[in-house]
């Protein structure tokens, strides 16, 4: 029987058992942390936020797919791109779930996570980020399932599958609510560092701008590319290929606009003097953050990507169109790295005395990149099993005459 | 999964106007949302402030206010001593940090830094909790059993004066008897934490009959340790207090005034 099974489907299973040593260790990292508290990290009173909010944030950004997605297809006329806006909307929930299981693993006490439900603060920009995350969360959970309820397993509970129909009907007051709420907390994810006054680097008007629209142009690219790796793999059609060329051209000239806006934002400091401003900028731009500011984010993640993306339909190459995509993602997480660690590498001084502290440093400790490799193992195993299973991203085998475009 | 029925040629449900009926159901249950919300809240915090609490901590009674005379501090390090002592703190945590600036004067000063206390916090802005929240008397408090330990009021911090408990303290007080012995209990794990000002003796003085500034039972422990009187405590509203009295005829300095927090820690410059 298991032979037989390995037989046939034996790479798959494989590559789920694989998939669960990683998790082995993220569970036992995370067992680490609730066992013996944040004293296992390498965070400190000087540098309290590290990795796993770099990680929260990336989840959050490559998840905006969902809802920009949802918004083109449901809102926007665009039709065609209902099939993407479907795995888009999976990938949202997963990056969601991803990103609550960080913040889960970052506050010292994960029993209180419902404070904020019931202690508001409506002054607190993490408040307003806590209430739109759970809220869009149960957007994603609502346009999930639907789809899962389509399962086969669930062909004796005929009153959920007619659930799931019912609140399919809602597709678009779902969409006019996922974009909105993701209007606020993709941009107030940016605002919780922005109105930061104490620390110079992010105290800047510009970051809900920067996070929303950097979110906007990497969820776009992060879809296509999970969906063009699902279908080479599966070898069958998910979208169909101009759709995933438009989404990528759309995507590439956001990115444009962001790198535009991110430049200015990155070296108006250059131009004049502004007390700790100033500092921070050459910091990032040519001092210990040169190469990831530089190389990673800017060149790489972010011209680079943008041309691939944008070429790609041009050339009809998917190629460029993975390669493009993929380096989008790279570049905003090296945005949200960046962005979290210049934060803290910069040293808090207390004018008119003390002005020259010494500075911090933070690297993630063992355990912290054990959870992190956890949860991105598990996302991919859940991401898989979805994918193979679920009778909404079952696909058709391609035909080789090109169908039909817009 | 198909958006049109391509047998039938029906149009998508969702495109179906929807029924008064419906709507009005929405309608209730968006409503017993509401108030399902207003009860919880109701139950955990009855005795709280308003949700729309500004965050200013100005009041109309005494204006607590710290005056560290940058002039006569010594480095003894005292102070810090008698705050680890009296708060009970962990090793590595200190709510009062003494730091040695040899840059910014002609002659080297020792810098201790308590909480501001500010007027304008920002880690009360920023709490998504209210876990930290301005006292009545405009004192900067912390509520441990509500904290979550997000840290953001850290990040948020301009004078990084919080601390967290990244682990649960079980040693002994690193501190000897004499420095002081501890007044408060100690926090749990997981949760942030910085100087009350010694805020429980300030409300014991109240009962006590005891006036803060001028009775040592009433006043913070750094202040009373002081061996050169470097720091004085008292209401900046009464000009004879001994923080008023300290601050007649001398140049002092709040840190990062440019920030807008309204500092209740004033600092006197050397002469």
């Amino acid at each position: 029987m298991v032979e037989r099974i390995l037989k046939t489907r034996g790479i798959f299973w494989m590559w789920c058992a694989l998939l669960l040593i990683p998790i082995g260790i993220g569970l036992y990292s995370a067992l680490q942390v609730f066992t013996k508290g944040l004293v296992v990290t390498n965070l400190s009173d000087l540098a309290p936020w590290g990795l796993w909010i770099v990680v929260d944030l990336s989840c959050i950004a490559l998840s905006a797919g969902a809802f920009s997605l949802s918004a083109l297809a449901h809102l926007f006329g665009r039709d065609n791109f209902k099939p993407i806006a479907r795995v888009a909307v999976f990938v949202g929930l997963l990056g969601y779930t991803g990103a609550m299981m960080c913040l889960l693993l970052d506050i010292g006490r994960p029993e209180r996570f419902w404070h904020g439900w019931v202690f508001w603060q409506t002054h607190s920009m993490l408040w307003e980020v806590t209430m739109c995350i759970t809220l869009y969360f149960s957007v994603l959970l609502l346009e999930v399932f639907p789809m899962i309820v389509e399962l086969p397993l669930f062909n004796r509970f005929k009153w959920l599958q007619n659930l799931g129909h019912r609140i399919h009907r809602f597709a678009p007051i779902l969409a006019i609510m996922g974009m909105g709420l993701s209007l606020l907390h993709q941009s107030s994810l940016g605002g919780t560092y922005g109105v930061v006054a104490g620390r110079a680097s992010l105290y800047r008007a510009t970051m809900p701008l920067l996070f929303i629209v950097s979110a906007v142009a990497a969820g776009m690219a992060f879809t296509v590319q999970m969906t063009l790796i699902v279908q080479w793999l599966k070898r069958r059609v998910l979208v169909p290929r101009d759709v995933l060329f438009q989404v990528g051209q759309v995507a590439g000239a956001i990115l444009f606009v962001y790198l535009y806006m991110r430049f200015w934002d990155s070296t108006a400091g250059a131009y004049g003097y502004v007390p700790g401003r100033s500092e921070s900028d050459l910091l990032l731009t040519t001092g210990t953050f040169g190469l990831t500011f530089w190389g990673w984010e800017i060149i790489l993640g972010g011209i680079v990507a943008g041309t691939f993306l944008i070429m790609a339909r041009r050339r009809n190459s998917i190629g460029m169109l993975l390669m493009g995509s993929g380096l989008t993602m790279a570049g905003i997480i090296a945005n949200r790295w960046n962005t979290t660690m210049l934060a803290f590498t910069q040293p808090l001084s207390t004018e008119p005395v003390l002005t020259n502290p010494a500075s911090v440093r933070y690297l993630p400790s063992l355990v912290e990149w054990g959870t992190a490799l956890g949860i991105v193992a598990g996302l991919t195993l859940a991401f898989s099993l979805g994918m193979r299973f679920l009778p909404a991203y079952k696909g058709h085998t391609p035909t080789p005459v090109a169908s039909s475009g817009d | 999964m198909t958006e049109m029925n391509t047998k039938t040629g029906e149009q998508p449900t969702y495109l179906r106007r929807m029924h008064r009926r419906e709507f009005v159901k929405l309608l209730s249950a968006l409503g017993l949302g509401l108030v399902a919300e207003q009860l919880l809240e109701d139950t955990f915090m009855a005795h709280d402030a308003p949700i729309a609490q500004a965050s200013t901590g100005d009041t109309k009674g005494p204006y607590w206010g710290m005056v560290i005379d940058l002039e006569t501090c010594i480095g003894c390090h005292r102070c810090v001593y008698a705050c680890q002592a009296t708060n009970d703190t962990a090793s590595e945590h200190l709510w009062n940090i003494l730091i040695e600036d040899q840059a910014t004067f002609a002659k080297p000063v020792f810098v201790t830094r308590p909480c501001m206390h500010c007027e304008h916090a920002p880690c009360v802005d920023v709490c998504p909790v209210r876990a930290t929240y301005h006292r009545e008397d405009g004192l900067v408090a912390m509520d441990y059993d509500r904290c979550i330990g997000c840290r953001y009021c850290m990040v948020a911090c301009p004078y990084g004066v919080r601390v967290f408990n990244w682990q649960e303290n079980v040693e002994p007080n690193p501190q000897p008897e004499a420095w002081g012995s501890p007044e408060v209990p100690r926090r749990p794990r997981g949760v942030v934490e910085k100087c009350t000002f010694c805020s429980h003796r300030l409300d014991a003085a109240a009962e006590r009959g005891l006036r803060p500034g001028y009775d040592r039972a009433a006043t913070p422990a750094c202040c009373v340790i002081c061996p050169v009187q470097a720091r004085q405590f008292g209401d900046l509203r009464d000009p004879n207090s001994p923080a008023s009295l300290a601050l007649k005829g001398r140049q002092a300095i709040v840190l990062r005034a440019n920030l807008g927090t309204k500092p209740r820690v004033f600092y006197l410059l050397p002469r």
